[in-house]
């Protein structure tokens, strides 16, 4: 098929959550978690993670109103993160651990909730001494 | 320091590089696997257990079943851009992907006009495609 090309998912540009509280998320993802705050427009907040935009908005309908996907932020350190956010008073469920020994690093994660009860997780690859 | 500095700041301290992966719950793998390689043609990286894991521009998506009642639920709606969103909408429509409307101008921005049409995955999620599209000056 020759529109494959076009027809290709490049890659992901944006990720809708569910806010009850704008303006208490955006304060979570601006002062929290730190991400740059990009702009907001009425009901809709956008911030940027590495490239791809988080677009915090209120639930229009009731069939939309459900938790966000679990999105797993990577991070370089994960127990210097894990110690900051907690800190900054974001909610976690558990400690870092590890969750899966892949054949060249160790897959650590942590899982957290934001402002609006959305689970998130942090994720860390932290290469094997071989 | 202004505001936006301090953040960036913040940011870098707390070092988030990035969204490593998104969590979809898929009541039915295999169908679901099929789905996102089959139908958007993303590339399966691996399985485990009852999870598939798909490659998204660098971002992973995990595919699987909820590991709680409460995870059971919709995933977000991800954007995923497409060079053409015309000819991306018309590949959904011929291998039969339930579309919610047909491709909309959501916005005029200065240089481009932001184009979306949203359909359903295998599971029911809600995802859309978009289109960046240079305005003709």
């Amino acid at each position: 098929m020759n529109s494959q090309e076009n027809t290709a998912l490049a890659r992901i540009a944006q990720i809708a959550i569910n806010a009850h509280d704008v303006d208490r998320a955006t304060a979570f993802y601006r002062d929290v978690l730190g991400l740059p705050h990009l702009f907001r427009a009425g009901q809709l907040s956008f911030f940027d993670c590495g490239g791809v935009r988080l677009m915090l908005d209120k639930p229009e309908k009731p069939e939309f109103d459900h938790p966000s996907s679990i999105l797993y932020f990577q991070v370089g350190d994960i127990r210097a993160a894990h110690q900051r956010l907690k800190h900054a008073g974001a909610k976690f469920e558990d400690e870092p651990h590890v969750i899966a020994q892949m054949p060249s690093h160790d897959l650590w994660m942590s899982f957290f909730r934001d402002s609006e009860g959305n689970l998130l997780a942090l994720m860390s690859e932290v290469a094997r001494p071989s | 320091m202004n505001a936006t500095a301090s953040n960036a700041g913040m940011a870098n301290s707390l070092g988030i590089d990035g969204i490593g992966q998104i969590s979809i719950i898929a009541h039915d793998l295999p169908r679901a696997t099929a789905f996102y390689r089959d139908v958007l043609g993303l590339p399966l990286l691996f399985t485990a257990g009852n999870m598939a894991f798909f490659g998204c521009g660098g971002v992973r998506l995990m595919l699987g079943p909820a590991s709680a009642p409460e995870l059971d639920h919709q995933s977000s709606i991800l954007y995923f851009r497409v060079p053409d969103v015309h000819a991306a909408h018309q590949h959904l429509v011929n291998m039969g992907v339930k579309i919610e409307a047909p491709p909309r101008l959501i916005a005029r921005m200065q240089t481009y006009d932001l184009w979306m049409v949203g359909f359903r995955d295998s599971e029911g999620n809600i995802m859309q495609l978009m289109s960046e599209v240079p305005r003709s000056s």
